[in-house]
């Protein structure tokens, strides 16, 4: 594209709001400094987390009544079944690796140049051949 | 005539940006619609088998990809703040598959939020339980006695932790990114948990597991004005499939953050904002004291010049204080996520960890 001697107000929409924010940052972060600032927060915090635990506590009260499970209940639940997935993971013996895929060797060198040099090796070596078809089953 | 010419050209462009500005508009109007209805990007593709699983922890074994992979194994350990999908968040755009490229036996500990059950797990667990029973598993699955650890963030904090704490275990080298060590230099952190105005003993014992939002808006605090102008550059890119794609898998991202063990949290609080026992060298793990000069293995740090969570100043004294003879920090340009992703990762920090581990692998 020719070059313009009109600016590009999208262009300046772009800069300038990239300035607001670096300025709503600094702004923000310098007001944290003040202690009075970081107190109304924290009270603000606390207020909010009492409200939200008191509207938990009514609507589990109200659930509770309707015979309905809570999120807890279910999150409960969810820990259950977790805790029996955990507790087979450690009964049943795990298959011997090999059985899963056979593996590549581990035998692979580092190239000549990041041996006799290590930090000033270069970045972009030549790539390692893919291998085909690994054949682990995953997850 | 030369006057005319630089008018015409002028002109021109003029002409030419309204017109790609045009094209842009109807392109954000039919992709905002799609944009709408879309699905979660999805994340974290790299086929893995999941070795085991306990309560928040999920430890990974990714497939080899290389005919040839080098002698010691990566295990990597993600802070617990966050999805570990951030090294992979997508074919091209993954370390993990960079690393298994470049001929890596590589492993993960990923962190699921804690169960209630959960609340009272402290820092000594990470320290003391998952990470030498994943070290464990991993010897007995790679069949290696050595492994390399690489922490992110909190996760290269507890790496080292666990390090100090067991400088003949199996780890044979160790990798720190953007690992904080001097809490006094995270300054809105420190005036955030001013323990004048802060009783996390409260809070941890009315809420057990300090929920995700709260998690979150610590972080948001720092910038707080960042998620809205975010909002702004994707609406402004939206016709670009590219931008939006990596902006969706960030976003998820850190809408993803985890909640945190009621145990942990007040443990950093205390022991690490207020203290400084990590830097100060007075934090006990288990009773024992975290010694970092008890670290002797090879140590490289990455760090990233503009990290606006672990500033250079909070991360430097690791390598300064690690009694390692083979230690290396390095700075990169980005920040603090964008050092492990995106193209700044890419280009800076996956070749410089690979340098760094291909003559220390073998």
């Amino acid at each position: 594209m020719s070059t313009s001697f009109i600016p590009d107000p999208l262009q300046m929409w772009r800069d300038a709001v990239t300035k607001l924010e670096s300025n709503v940052n600094s702004l923000v972060t310098g007001s944290m400094e003040s202690q009075e600032v970081v107190r109304s927060l924290h009270q603000f915090r606390t207020v909010s987390l009492g409200m939200e635990q008191a509207f938990e506590k009514a609507i589990g009260s109200y659930l509770s009544k309707v015979n309905l499970p809570s999120r807890k209940d279910i999150a409960d639940l969810a820990a259950t079944l977790q805790r029996i997935e955990d507790k087979l993971d450690r009964l049943l013996p795990a298959p011997p690796p090999a059985a899963l895929a056979p593996r590549p060797p581990r035998t692979r060198r580092p190239t000549a140049s990041a041996a006799t040099a290590p930090q000033s090796r270069p970045a972009d070596a030549a790539p390692v051949k893919p291998r085909r078809g690994a054949k682990r089953s995953g997850g | 005539m030369a006057a005319q010419t630089v008018e015409k050209g002028a002109d021109m462009a003029l002409i030419e940006r309204l017109q790609l500005e045009v094209e842009r508009a109807v392109q954000r109007s039919l992709k905002g619609i799609e944009l709408l209805g879309a699905p979660p990007p999805t994340v974290g593709q790299t086929p893995k088998t999941v070795l085991h699983r306990r309560g928040t922890l999920s430890l990974y074994h990714y497939h080899a990809t290389a005919d040839e992979i080098y002698r010691i194994p990566i295990l990597f350990v993600m802070a617990p703040t966050n999805k570990a999908y951030i090294v992979d968040l997508a074919p091209g755009q993954s370390l993990i598959e960079f690393l298994l490229g470049r001929g890596y036996d590589v492993y993960l500990m990923d962190w699921s939020a804690p169960s209630d059950e959960e609340r009272h797990l402290k820092i000594d667990d990470y320290v003391l339980d998952f990470i030498p029973d994943c070290l464990r598993r991993v010897q007995k699955d790679s069949g290696e006695t050595d492994v390399t650890l690489v922490g992110y963030c909190a996760g290269g904090m507890l790496s080292a932790m666990y390090q100090s704490l067991h400088p003949g275990g199996p780890v044979k080298n160790l990798v720190c990114l953007t690992t904080p060590v001097d809490f006094k230099k995270m300054e809105l952190f420190q005036s955030m948990s001013n323990r004048r105005h802060f009783d996390v003993d409260k809070l941890v014992d009315s809420v057990g597991v300090v929920p995700a939002s709260m998690v979150a808006a610590g972080f948001d605090a720092l910038r707080p004005a960042s998620r809205v102008a975010g909002q702004v550059r994707l609406w402004d890119n939206l016709w670009n499939d590219q931008f939006v794609k990596g902006f969706r898998m960030m976003e998820r991202w850190g809408n993803e953050t985890l909640p945190l063990p009621g145990g942990y949290f007040r443990q950093t609080v205390k022991e690490l904002l207020w203290n400084n026992a990590f830097y100060e060298g007075t934090l006990r793990i288990g009773g024992r004291l975290v010694d970092l000069a008890k670290i002797k293995v090879p140590l490289l740090h990455i760090v990233a010049q503009h990290d606006h969570i672990v500033p250079s100043a909070c991360s430097k004294p690791l390598v300064e204080r690690v009694g390692s003879r083979d230690k290396e920090e390095v700075t990169l340009p980005g920040g603090h996520v964008s050092i492990a992703a995106g193209a700044n990762a890419v280009k800076r920090m996956w070749p410089k960890l690979d340098a760094w581990l291909e003559t220390r692998s073998t």
